[in-house]
């Protein structure tokens, strides 16, 4: 039994199959989920005025889950568990949020919501950064109008990639703020401390790049599992982390720490928006010689592929820009 | 065993309009970087072979042939391999492909004929990138690595 009369608010910190962790007044309330969630009401299409303004149809919202770890939700607690307990009755609406497609692009997966800074995270080496992936995030993030702070961990293994100076210099270039860190030695984690202050960050990238080990370097009392990443050639991850959870940070802050995402797509962008979401692009959109319907292919004229040739794109920021085109 | 990666599977020739398959079991190449009928190109690498970073994406003409270096300091620089000299047609950019297993023989020496007729600027243009184009003194060279040393007496076998 619930009661109706003690609605509250609260912000979903973990979840797990069917419960929901929501932080709510510096407790933590197990919840469940209200079946009406799941359910969408169709009235009719008519005039309202016409007819009776009653239900016609319950149709099962299809999604992967309703509730992303971050969102605001209106909870009733249960009067029978201690007020541990509850059950999440509604989703406030969403101010932002990070969304991948799930099962074969058919369905939204909202990695994180309400968040103000997105940190993609990138090892200097162990496993060698992938730069392809680094572009998806930057264009998600800048779909969702999100700030962006691309995070370098292992900075003490820069001995072991020599062209990782070249290559992050097309970001720095294409105008995105870049945090040194290395969670072994300390190096960058204070600066970083201070850009998170006040905010919800996310911190996306693949298994292995260090992901958690930094939030242990900011906040050492978390105490978090960490893994060694495998002897191999490539020194990839082994999904220590396999949940989302957020953490509320003693400096005021709040980070949502994800599992190692290997791949990572483009929820509602369309090929012809996709230049607008390349900064460094952005200026040259609508200057082609064919204007707006230029694909900036092998068209005569673009003034995309004559800026990268002329040096002001990097290269190998338009290939990612060319295979990100040819999925949508 | 090795897995041979193509950068796609198959293209139609912007040039000759031919259908060309990428596949290594044909070309023997990991990157298909010309036609094998016209021996036209795209200029789609800018690094290094098959790093697909060009934006320029021009045709690029061959214009002649060059043998490519050998380490062994002992070997004849006649026996080196035989490369295919592209220039881009929009930025003029300069390149040495291997020859690919498919590529039409006749057509490569069409090319060879062709590039002697070249001024000697366009010599000292590739010269000037490393590329030693090569001239009419390499002429039966270039007829023994494409056809092999007894080209004359096989023809009237095949007629």
């Amino acid at each position: 039994m619930y009661t109706n009369d003690q609605d509250d608010t609260g912000v979903v910190f973990r979840k797990t199959t069917g419960h929901y962790i929501v932080h709510a007044n510096g407790r933590d309330i197990d919840c469940v989920l209200s079946s009406l969630i799941h359910k969408q009401l169709i009235y009719p299409t008519a005039d309202p005025t016409s007819l009776r303004h009653r239900v016609q149809d319950v149709r099962e919202i299809d999604h992967v889950d309703p509730i992303a770890i971050g969102d605001r939700v209106r909870f009733t607690p249960f009067a029978d568990a201690g007020q541990n307990r509850g059950m999440i009755t509604e989703i406030l609406p969403r101010l932002s949020k990070l969304s991948r497609p799930a099962y074969a692009r058919a369905f939204e997966q909202v990695i994180a919501s309400n968040v103000d800074l997105v940190l993609p995270v990138f090892a200097v080496a162990e496993p060698t950064p992938k730069w392809g992936l680094l572009d998806r995030y930057l264009v998600s993030a800048e779909s969702s109008k999100l700030p962006v702070l691309i995070v370098i961990t292992k900075l003490d293994l820069a001995w072991k990639n020599k062209s990782f100076a070249s290559d992050l210099e097309a970001y720095r270039r294409a105008g995105y703020p870049i945090q040194l860190v290395s969670a072994n030695t300390g190096m960058g984690i204070e600066d970083l401390k201070q850009t998170l202050q006040s905010k919800t960050s996310v911190l996306v990238g693949k298994s292995g790049v260090g992901k958690t080990s930094l939030l242990n370097a900011i906040q050492p009392g978390l105490g978090l599992r960490v893994k060694a990443v495998s002897n191999g050639e490539q020194g990839k991850g082994r999904h220590t982390t396999t949940h989302l959870e957020m953490f509320a940070l003693d400096f005021g802050a709040a980070i949502i720490d994800t599992p190692g995402i290997r791949e990572f797509g483009l929820w509602e962008v369309s090929g012809e928006e996709l230049a607008y979401l390349f900064p460094e692009m952005s200026k040259f959109v609508g200057k082609c010689k064919f204007g707006l319907s230029c694909h900036h292919d092998t068209e005569p004229g673009c003034a995309i592929r004559q800026a990268v040739m002329a040096g002001e794109i990097s290269p190998h920021r338009y290939k990612s820009y060319m295979n990100l085109r040819r999925e949508l | 065993m090795r897995n041979h990666i193509t950068s796609f599977g198959e293209f139609t020739c912007a040039h000759c309009g031919y259908l060309v398959s990428a596949a290594h079991s044909l070309s023997g190449v990991n990157n298909r970087n010309h036609c094998p009928y016209c021996l036209w190109s795209c200029h789609l690498d800018l690094f290094a072979a098959g790093d697909r970073l060009s934006a320029c994406k021009g045709p690029m003409k061959p214009i002649g042939l060059t043998m490519k270096r050998s380490r062994n300091k002992y070997r004849l620089e006649a026996r080196g391999e035989l490369m295919l000299i592209h220039e881009c047609a929009d930025c003029g950019s300069l390149s040495i492909n291997r020859i690919a297993a498919d590529d039409d023989s006749e057509s490569i020496l069409t090319v060879f004929q062709d590039s002697l007729r070249h001024s000697h600027q366009k010599f000292r243009l590739c010269e000037g990138q490393g590329i030693l184009m090569l001239g009419t003194g390499a002429l039966q060279a270039v007829q023994v690595q494409l056809f092999g040393p007894r080209r004359e007496a096989l023809i009237p076998m095949w007629e």
